[in-house]
């Protein structure tokens, strides 16, 4: 059970926002309603599930279809779903159609239709206070506490539904009213009436969802390595997605955003209204719009627009991928919400698109956030701490802390002054070869028709080559001892550098080209 | 160490000669006397040799008792001659090219040292250990390689994996050593005792190999090793548990290190001079951890305040050495009070700090076992505050007073009747001190092995005559005492028999006759500073020659003597090692030809503003083949051509070079760039 009622509620109120249906929610919904006896009829909700069922509809049946389409835009189209995926389209050119009328009368009627129902939680307000000591003294805060989440739930939906109207206002929602964990709970009275309808309704849902699960089926195993995959790459990053994995939000607690693709990938999202100059951050555009004449200048126009605000306590918000299947989206069984839209960005770039910034040191590491290269590059070459068990660090004290827990591990000195002839390859560098030989064999299985392949193939040749380099030298060390030993260093200087990448390389990339290979067979 | 043939027989002359001559007076009475009999047991016997009766138990009994002198004992028989050659456990080679015969011969060596070695390299060792069946190496406990800086990691690790039960290394100012000798070091798993002073190259990594492989390590000596930081010490703490002394001097680590170190358990004595980045925060890990610390130094250690040492001090109960130099500005009288539970405190050295008679009077009235007390360069010790500080401490054996102008001889006296058992005084630059301090000190401090009386201008020949009954004395220095003179010196070179070491730097009216009672007297001698005595000639070089011992010979700037004076010392004292003789012009040709033909031992020469010609330098340079350090600033006499082929002829031996500056540009810069690579350093004058 991953969303409450209440985002399920807006979804449900609000159509441009994605409605997902899910078969577990209405069983909660009776839960609550069960327990909010106490809750006074006239809740509008219900009128409003059945004078809207098409909308209801129309948007419950299109997340899943959003779920097909989703996990692989840029991949192969699943054969024998060519059919849908017409369907699909003439979905989303339809939902991308401005405002419909219909609709707008549908809104319409509902605000009326929730302006009474306000006047009669008001009604029933002032009834109590008539009456104040009839109950236990408990269950009297108790009911007013639940009033007036009530009536704040009853506020919500009307902004929200009055915002809906203006046509420009997409996908984000001004919702502004205090909903905090407790009271969005207490939100779900609002449903019971509307299970009447809903359930009916639901089986078929169900069986629609029933009917995509099948045809999902081949998809899923793909998308589950695909995510395996994003996982390993994403470890290597610890930001603020990976930070936020404790939050542990309770579900509902918070309002989801989902940003278009689009959106998330251009390059700006401040456009000067003037000039129509994009940026990135708002706060650029206040100082850009001070050259289109005095009245930007007024020291109100140059401060933050949204602090006022922020006196009231607002909603939480989150944000969701709009890529399917991902644990970032809102459909997974596990979601987890991005914190801010900047999170999104760096999610979406980092997992779903091509990675198109290579190190120009390196090579071989490949990143698609252009600041996750900055800070590779600054580290990319240099400062490769290995152990002799062949595991590299980052930096020094991970190295000796890693040392610290193993018995007999040592750090390994660079090749290029590996110890001399008297030491036949020891345990450890028996290791370092068998995990190159490892990578070796897992690049030669991947496909080398990708662009990814043939690097893998570069790297087997350094593979091939370093060993060897390695021995002879060694070689050609151990018969100079004696003289000049001094001066029989250099020779090492190419290898090393050209190993170290290589045992970066390898471990990044086995898992993703294995990734690939299985995303290519389908 | 030259290897003498075992004689047929019984040698009498040798065994005489080690009887009589003032050379053996080491052997104590009782081996005379038992030598005696001997001797005249065998004279009545005249044919054999009684020895071959006596088994070799008893004869290695023997040979324990005669502790110092087992050279001329080896001289005396074929059997004493066998029996210590296999209990010899220690040697020290000076000349690699004896190295394999002498280990045939000495076939039960622990000890090898070749810190005096030149120029040991990885050719030599592999020679050393693939020569067939000389297994020597398995006996081998100790390895002393200090200096060693031609052997390369290669030949270390050859040389250590061939030695199994090695337990000590000494690789201490090997500077060119880095993380794959210590990597080579790392092998040795029995390891107990490491000594890496001054191995600039090892860093954090070489470390980590060191506590990893030698997990069995109990003193380590990292002084010096200036890569080395935290994470290094962290680990070492944490791999080698049974550590019992650590000197981290000079490292740039951090409180976090002490935080690493307190969690050793067994650590007895940790060192940390000079490590300027460590505070009382630092300080204050210690004060839980490490429950066996004795002994503490936290010298130069500019962070330190008292209030740190004393959270050290109230910790450790047992604390035996405190040493505290040139950190703390002033004691304060809780860290003074915080002594006195320290029951078994034995040596305080706090040089350099502000102290005050009163703390001085705590220190003696709460350090009653106190046996040294460092006090150099204090500011504001006074006569009252020794006496207070003595009248305390009767067991005082060593007390440095150097540079402590304000003490007169009261102060002497007083140390002279509080302290019996004083061995070693320090009172250099104290000018009010004049022979009556000096005469108290000659009547009560009969145990003084040591004394420090340079630039005194008050110690005069009488005072000289009131110390010179101090006949255990072993070192004296009488540096710039411009007021004695022979006769003092007569008095000192009569009754010192035992004096070692002699300092006479710029006493310019010592001449040739005190140098004459001198080589009678102190025949023991080993070191001897006659730099600026102009009043000397080469009589008093002649008669300096008869001390047979004497290995450093300082003669700078003495107009008067030449190449006759030089060549009787370069002939009669083989021990040689370190000869100066700069600015002393009249030595010619014939003065350096007799130094590169006899002065087979030279180790250190200065021949600055010396007048050497090309041919001979260069046969110098070639001839000794144990030179290590040459100064060669200002010879006016030798071509730059001459200078090259010098450097050449000794490329492969010498560590260190003293060049004119001026020849930067003239000499190849081929050579400069072998010498760079053979690690040898040239200083630019």
């Amino acid at each position: 059970m991953l969303f409450t009622q209440v985002t399920l509620i807006n979804r449900i109120l609000i159509p441009r926002i994605e409605f997902e249906m899910n078969p577990t929610g209405s069983l909660c919904a009776n839960n609550w309603a069960r327990s909010s006896s106490l809750v006074p009829p006239g809740n509008g909700l219900q009128t409003n599930l059945s004078l809207d069922p098409s909308s209801f509809f129309g948007v419950g049946i299109e997340t899943p279809f959003k779920e097909i389409n989703q996990p692989s835009p840029t991949q192969c189209v699943i054969p024998g779903e060519s059919k849908k995926d017409v369907k699909i389209t003439d979905q989303e050119t339809s939902k991308l159609q401005d405002w419909d009328p219909s609709a707008m009368l549908n809104n319409l009627s509902f605000l009326e239709e929730k302006i009474h129902q306000l006047q009669d939680v008001v009604h029933m307000i002032v009834n109590k206070k008539f009456q104040p000591f009839e109950q236990p003294r408990e269950l009297v805060t108790q009911e007013q506490q639940l009033i007036t989440a009530d009536l704040t739930s009853i506020i919500v939906q009307l902004i929200s539904t009055a915002g809906s109207l203006l046509p420009s206002v997409r996908n984000t929602v001004a919702n502004t009213s205090p909903l905090i964990g407790q009271l969005s709970q207490l939100r779900g009275i609002n449903l019971p009436f509307g299970t009447g309808t809903s359930s009916g309704i639901q089986p078929q849902n169900n069986c629609e969802n029933k009917l995509f699960d099948h045809s999902i089926q081949n998809d899923v195993p793909n998308k589950c390595e695909m995510e395996q995959n994003h996982n390993m790459e994403e470890h290597e990053h610890k930001d603020e997605e990976d930070m936020e994995e404790g939050e542990n939000l309770p579900p509902g607690s918070y309002e989801i955003l989902q940003l278009e693709k689009e959106e998330i990938l251009a390059p700006h999202t401040h456009f000067c209204t003037i000039c129509g100059k994009g940026f990135k951050r708002d706060a650029n555009l206040r100082m850009h719009m001070r050259g289109h004449g005095d009245e930007y200048k007024t020291p109100a126009a140059l401060a933050k627009p949204h602090k006022e605000t922020g006196s009231e306590p607002k909603l939480i918000k989150r944000y969701s991928c709009p890529y399917g299947g991902c644990k970032r989206n809102k459909d997974h069984k596990k979601f987890q919400p991005l914190k801010t839209i900047l999170c999104v960005k760096n999610h979406y770039k980092r997992t779903h698109c091509d990675k198109s910034y290579t190190c120009s040191r390196c090579h071989t590491k490949k990143f698609s956030v252009i600041a996750d290269l900055k800070t590779h590059e600054k580290h990319c070459g240099k400062d490769k701490w290995l152990c002799s068990c062949g595991t590299t660090f980052s930096r020094k004290d991970k190295l000796f802390g890693h040392i610290a827990l193993f018995q007999g591990h040592t750090p390994a000195i660079p090749l290029e002054e590996n110890k001399g002839l008297a030491e036949p390859p020891d345990r450890c560098d028996a290791k370092e070869n068998s995990t190159m030989v490892g990578s070796m064999n897992f690049c030669f299985g991947s496909n080398p028709s990708s662009e990814n392949g043939i690097d893998n193939m570069m790297d087997v040749k350094g593979n091939i080559d370093d060993p060897i380099n390695y021995f002879s030298s060694l070689n050609f060390e151990g018969c100079n001892f004696g003289a000049f030993n001094e001066f029989s260093q250099p020779p090492f200087e190419d290898s090393d550098s050209s190993f170290s990448f290589l045992m970066s390389g390898s471990f990044n990339y086995a898992p993703k080209s294995g990734g690939e290979s299985c995303s290519d067979n389908l | 160490m030259n290897p003498t043939k075992p004689r047929c027989n019984f040698n009498s002359p040798s065994l005489f000669r080690s009887l009589t001559k003032p050379k053996s007076t080491q052997i104590q009475n009782i081996n005379i006397l038992f030598f005696i009999f001997i001797y005249l047991f065998i004279e009545l016997m005249l044919s054999e040799s009684v020895f071959c009766l006596l088994t070799e138990d008893l004869l290695i009994r023997i040979l324990d008792r005669v502790n110092s002198d087992r050279k001329s004992l080896r001289l005396v028989c074929k059997e004493f001659h066998r029996v210590e050659s296999t209990t010899r456990k220690t040697i020290r080679i000076l000349r690699i090219e004896f190295l394999l015969g002498l280990l045939q011969k000495y076939c039960n060596i622990e000890s090898l040292d070749l810190s005096v070695c030149p120029r040991i390299d990885d050719g030599a060792v592999s020679v050393l250990l693939s020569h067939g069946s000389v297994n020597w190496t398995r006996r081998i406990k100790r390895l002393v390689l200090s200096r060693a800086t031609g052997l390369g990691y290669v030949g270390l690790e050859m040389l250590i994996r061939a030695c199994p039960l090695l337990e000590a290394v000494d690789v201490s100012h090997c500077c060119g050593y880095g993380d794959r000798e210590a990597s080579a070091l790392s092998c040795a798993v029995r390891l107990r005792e490491l000594n890496m002073d001054k191995c600039l190259g090892v860093t954090d990594i070489g470390l980590a190999k060191i506590a990893v492989g030698c997990s069995k390590l109990e003193s380590l000596s990292l002084k010096w090793c200036l890569e080395i930081s935290d994470l290094g010490i962290d680990l070492l703490s944490k791999k080698c548990l049974e550590l019992k002394f650590l000197d981290v001097s000079y490292l740039k680590v951090t409180s976090e290190s002490l935080r690493s170190i307190a969690s050793l358990l067994k650590l007895e004595v940790f060192i940390m001079v000079g490590c300027y980045l460590v505070d009382d925060v630092g300080l204050r890990f210690l004060e839980k951890g490490c429950p066996l610390l004795k002994a503490i130094d936290v010298s130069r250690c500019n962070c330190v305040s008292p209030s740190g040492l004393l959270s050290v001090i109230s910790g450790h109960e047992g604390l035996e050495q405190m040493d505290a130099r040139y950190c703390l500005s002033e004691l304060s009288a809780p860290l003074i009070n915080g002594l006195k539970n320290l029951n078994h405190l034995n040596i305080i050295r706090i040089n350099g700090v502000r102290v005050s008679d009163f703390i001085l009077q705590i220190i003696g009235t709460n350090c009653k076992s106190l046996v040294e007390l460092g006090l150099s360069k204090c500011i504001g010790v006074t006569n009252m505050g020794i006496m207070q500080v003595v009248s305390g401490c009767g067991n005082l054996k060593t007390l440095d007073l150097t540079c402590c102008r304000s003490i007169t001889d009261v102060a002497i006296s007083t140390i002279a009747n509080s302290c019996p058992n004083l061995a070693c005084l320090k009172l250099e630059s104290c000018d009010m001190v004049t022979e009556v301090g000096l005469y108290q000190l000659g009547l009560s401090c009969l145990m003084l092995e040591e004394l420090d009386l340079t630039d005194c201008s008050g110690v005069n020949d009488i005072a000289l005559k009131y110390i010179s009954r101090c006949s255990e004395l072993v070192r004296l220095k009488l540096g710039l005492c411009t007021n004695i003179s022979d006769i003092g010196l007569a008095h000192i070179a009569c009754n010192c028999t035992k004096l070692t070491e002699l300092d006479l730097y710029r006493c310019v009216r010592i001449g040739d006759d005190g140098l004459a009672a001198l080589a009678t007297g102190c025949n023991k001698l080993t070191m001897l500073n006659l730099s600026y005595c102009n009043r000397m000639t080469d009589t008093g070089l002649k008669c300096i020659s008869n001390l047979g011992e004497l290995s450093d010979l300082e003669l700078r700037a003495i107009p008067n003597i030449t190449s006759i004076g030089i060549k009787a010392v370069a002939i009669n004292c083989k021990r040689l090692a370190n000869l100066d003789l700069k600015h002393c012009e009249k030595i010619n040709d014939s003065g350096f030809w007799a130094l590169a033909f006899y002065a087979q031992n030279l180790l250190q020469i200065n021949m600055s503003y010396c007048n050497v010609s090309d041919h001979v330098l260069c046969l110098l340079m070639s001839n000794l083949k144990r030179l290590q350090d040459a100064k060669l600033v200002h010879l006016t006499n030798v071509t730059v051509q001459g200078l090259e082929l010098a450097l050449r002829s000794c490329c492969g031996r010498i560590k260190k070079v003293k060049l004119q500056s001026s020849l930067r540009f003239s000499i190849s810069s081929e050579i400069l760039e072998t010498f760079n690579a053979r690690g040898c350093k040239i200083r630019w004058d």
